[in-house]
């Protein structure tokens, strides 16, 4: 009895440090993960060390997310960074069993419709990555040094609302994280708190 | 001319006396809003309160300043005539509410954001003036949905103005319960790397606020789903811990938001149930860990209302000593003590003194292992771990240890074999002369033997005791232990009771016989525990790991009585065999177990009409606006089961939940499941049996441990309408 109850203690002990230092602030080491895209393709993020990387949480039925799209607000962005070789990986951890859950063909049909280009689309139906990351709402952004470092952790911009029309004035945190960054420059604004819907977990 | 006309004439009448407008509420697909008034008028040169009016659909929500996880804070956009002002909104304390692992800051069902206005000196008497506001909030439940709408106010300006009947009251309420500094709370606050200590020092009597929350005001400061602590010091100070937020935003050198206890921080009537707090950060803060994102977070709702006051000290010393009295009557326990008195009685078992000195340290065995079993306990929770009373038997490696421990026992009172004979001679011979050690030993066992019955039959009270600070817990346990301890004591400290005993002689083997039978009786049913925990192969894996000890205690005792060395040999191939057998039911992990657990609770409530638990399930149904009754059990406890044979399976009370549509949902903490052990710990207990009424619109009910028919029907009859018994209300929660 006391073995048994001493072994889980040590493996709970064992898992907090592990979490502890797992822990996806900028700085830190970006979790590996590997999702299946909406092309059905295995797509593993250590599969880009050497390779700046954006991790986009987005949910199409999300008024937020819907703002940046629909204000074209975040389609220039991957395009821009994707001709400088930068991975944009749009990632959806809705729950499978959650009504705003969309099936690999619903999320193309949205992207081809926003006119969106990210290098790909990533369902993350059991949240497993969005938990490893602590992602919180939809957008929640980061983005990875080719060193596999977080170097911005955050919200998309400085405008926290779902307004269309908020977005032109905005200050877009990723963007300059990825001008200073690709520059060989310290991201200025490393962390912000994230704004948006809540991920469906 | 027809009454109705009269009185609508009248009716009209007065709105044109008072000039109160009636703008219509401005209503979405979720939320009601409109812009309500204190006043029936604008007076030239004073300050008057108006308020936005939210009402949302059931089951959705709107934000507070500080929206937490996700969302955004409800804004106002004023349209004033000119010489107005309108200050900002003042905020009622906000909810914390979870999504999923998240939690948000924000309000449910109804609230009243205030703001005053500041009426120009100049502004004409006997004209109106109209204040237009455009409202923007978000309105989320399982989605999110953005809203503007125009609102407009129009009132008369007047020399003097009257209360507006409809509203207020409730803005006058609304404005009192605003969080404010509370006279006599003093709060200093210190940066201690990946947290911030919040020392608050109280009035003198004011009472321990107890299921405090603290949300600050503003983003990036602590993080909304990790847990926060809260204890009182030996100087009567209280620490509050917080969380620093993942996302740390600059610029953190104060602590100010917003402190909501579920008894407020006064003694008395309508005190204050949230106070604002602001102090200067001293020390440095660093970036919170990653938030866990666990199932549920980890919330503080407010503990049961009557812990602490409604069962004090002595009260708890005195029923945990009667308890263990009790447990010397225990099936588990009884026939194993009842053999070790009756040794005392053999004849030249010592003198006098030799005697008391056995049952002293037969004591000290039983109250250190109990405090010992305890402060592990305390020691585990501390580390986050969710343990209630009754994890010994959450362990299917512990059930089985038992069953074994408990069959050989059974097997020595029948005779099968003595002690002494499977030992060598030396080690029998040394606690022979040691009787001391051997009654302290004696003491460790029996709480051992104890804690199978402990769990069934005391998991609610000592749960209770678990809810206390460290000190009192671990007094109960000793209170318990000594209790557990005195029968024997006694019996060795008088010694004249022997007298009355018959003769020894064939009686007594007689007796030790029968006791076995109790023995046998706690194996079954740990058998049965076993299957509900696991499987029915895990029961014939006992059940022949059960055969095979029998068979080596056989072999060994042949072997020790004098017959062929080969005789050991068979004793050790059946040892070998018997690790063999009940090797995997040990070998269940802790990672393991969680992923089963989520299954387990699935199949739990498969079979009849009671569904498998789940946080998800329960809010789910609830937002439904259904009523739902939780059944939080286990098969170890034979509370529950009685609960459930004697009330919840009698026909009236079945029929009774069937009329009212009753959503039947039963937890089962069989095995260990940490998700079920933060809802009860988020329910202010530590065990099952716990029993929950989730009504529609109302607070959800905490029934008591023992069940009774007509308490469920009484509990059943406030769904709707009808104030509940006092006696009923065990706890409420928030």
């Amino acid at each position: 009895m006391l073995a048994n109850t001493f072994r889980t203690f040590c493996s709970m002990a064992f898992a907090l440090a592990v979490a502890t230092s797992w822990a996806a602030a900028p700085g830190t080491a970006a979790p590996d993960f590997t999702l299946t895209d909406t092309a059905g393709k295995p797509v593993k993020l250590s599969d880009y060390k050497g390779k700046f990387v954006v991790l986009e949480w987005t949910n199409p039925d999300c008024p937020f997310v819907q703002a940046q799209y629909n204000a074209g607000a975040m389609q220039p962005l991957q395009k821009e960074w994707g001709a400088k070789d930068v991975v944009w990986l749009s990632i959806n951890s809705t729950n499978k069993d959650h009504g705003e859950y969309k099936t690999p063909t619903q999320m193309n049909a949205w992207m081809k419709d926003k006119q969106a280009a990210p290098k790909a689309v990533l369902l993350d139906s059991t949240s497993a990555t969005g938990r490893a990351y602590a992602a919180k709402t939809t957008p929640h952004m980061f983005v990875i040094d080719p060193a596999g470092k977080i170097v911005y952790n955050g919200a998309i911009d400085d405008k926290r609302s779902a307004r269309e029309s908020d977005r032109k004035s905005a200050n877009n945190y990723v963007r300059a994280a990825l001008t200073e960054a690709t520059a060989g420059k310290p991201v200025t604004v490393a962390s912000t708190s994230p704004y948006g819907c809540s991920i469906k977990y | 001319m027809p009454r109705f006309a009269i009185a609508l004439a009248a009716a009209l009448a007065s709105v044109f006396v008072t000039g109160a407008a009636l703008a219509a509420p401005v209503r979405t697909p979720h939320v009601e809003a409109e812009l309500v008034s204190e006043r029936t008028a604008f007076v030239p040169g004073q300050t008057t309160t108006v308020a936005l009016r939210l009402k949302m659909a059931d089951g959705w929500h709107t934000y507070w300043q500080n929206p937490g996880d996700s969302g955004l804070p409800t804004t106002l956009a004023w349209k004033l005539p000119p010489g107005m002002a309108a200050g900002p909104i003042r905020w009622p304390a906000p909810e914390a509410l979870p999504a999923g692992p998240l939690v948000n800051y924000g309000y449910e069902r109804e609230v009243l954001l205030l703001t005053d206005i500041k009426v120009p000196r100049d502004a004409p008497i006997g004209e109106t003036l109209a204040l237009g506001a455009k409202a923007e909030w978000l309105v989320c439940k399982e989605t999110c949905i953005p809203e503007d709408v125009q609102l407009d106010l129009v009132l008369p300006v007047a020399e003097r103005a009257d209360p507006y009947p409809q509203w207020s009251k409730a803005i006058a309420a609304t404005r009192d319960a605003l969080p404010t500094a509370a006279p006599g709370w003093l709060a200093a606050a210190r940066g201690d790397g990946q947290k911030v200590v919040v020392t608050l020092t109280a009035p003198a009597g004011a009472p321990t606020p107890t299921g405090v929350h603290f949300f600050p005001f503003d983003e990036g400061r602590i993080e909304p789903s990790a847990k926060q602590t809260f204890a009182r010091e030996a100087n009567g100070t209280f620490v509050l811990t917080l969380p620093v937020a993942n996302q740390l935003a600059p610029g953190f050198t104060r602590v100010a938001g917003v402190l909501v206890a579920a008894n407020g921080f006064a003694s008395g009537a309508d005190v204050p149930k949230a106070i604002a707090i602001e102090a200067s950060l001293t020390g440095a803060v660093v970036a919170g860990p990653k938030p866990a994102l666990a199932q549920v977070p980890a919330l503080n709702v407010p503990p049961p209302v009557p812990a602490g006051e409604g069962l004090s000290l002595l009260a708890a010393l005195v029923f945990a000593f009667l308890g263990g009295i009790v447990l010397n009557l225990m099936p588990c326990v009884f026939p194993v003590l009842s053999i070790k008195a009756l040794a005392l009685a053999a004849p030249g078992h010592g003198n006098k003194q030799k005697l008391r000195l056995e049952g002293l340290a037969f004591s000290a065995g039983v109250i250190a292992t109990f405090v010992l079993l305890a402060g592990m306990l305390l020691a585990f929770r501390a580390a986050g771990e969710q343990f209630g009373w009754g994890f010994q038997l959450q362990s299917p490696g512990v059930v089985t240890s038992l069953a074994v421990l408990f069959f050989v026992l059974a097997l020595n009172l029948s005779g099968a074999f003595e002690f002494a004979s499977l030992v060598p001679s030396s080690a029998a011979g040394w606690t022979a002369h040691n009787p001391v050690v051997n009654a302290a030993l004696s003491g460790v066992l029996a709480v051992v033997i104890a804690s199978p019955c402990t769990a069934p039959f005391m998991g609610a009270a000592l749960g209770f005791a678990l809810s206390q600070p460290a000190a009192l817990t671990l007094l109960v346990f000793v209170a318990l232990g000594i209790g557990m301890a005195l029968p024997f004591l006694l019996l060795s400290w008088f010694p004249g009771w022997r007298r009355m005993l018959p003769k020894p002689g064939a009686w007594m083997v007689h007796l030790k016989q029968f006791l076995a039978f109790p023995l046998y009786a706690t194996v079954a049913w740990l058998v049965w525990v076993l299957g509900a925990q696991v499987d029915n192969d895990a029961v014939v894996r006992l059940l022949v790991t059960l055969v095979a000890v029998a068979f080596v205690l056989w072999a060994w005792r042949t072997y020790r009585v004098g017959a062929s060395r080969a005789y050991s040999v068979v004793a050790a191939v059946g040892l070998a065999a018997t690790a063999y057998v009940a090797w995997p039911l040990f070998a269940g992990t802790p990672e393991h177990d969680a992923q089963t657990s989520a299954s387990a609770r699935a199949t739990a409530g498969a079979g009849d009409q009671w569904q498998a638990w789940s946080p998800a399930r329960v809010s789910e149904l609830t937002s439904a606006g259904k009523a739902v009754f939780v059944d939080f059990t286990a098969a170890w406890c034979v509370t529950c089961q009685v609960n459930k044979r004697l009330v919840l399976n009698d026909a009236g009370v079945r029929d009774a939940f069937a009329d009212r549509g009753v959503e039947l949902v039963r937890a089962d903490w069989t095995r260990r499941d940490p998700v079920i052990g933060q809802a009860l710990g988020a329910l202010g207990r530590q065990g099952v049996p716990v029993y929950v009424l989730y009504r529609p619109g109302k607070e959800p009910l905490l029934l008591p441990e023992v069940l009774q028919k007509q308490t469920v029907l009484d509990a059943l009859a406030t769904i709707d309408g009808g104030a509940p018994k006092a006696a009923l209300l065990d706890h409420r929660t928030r």
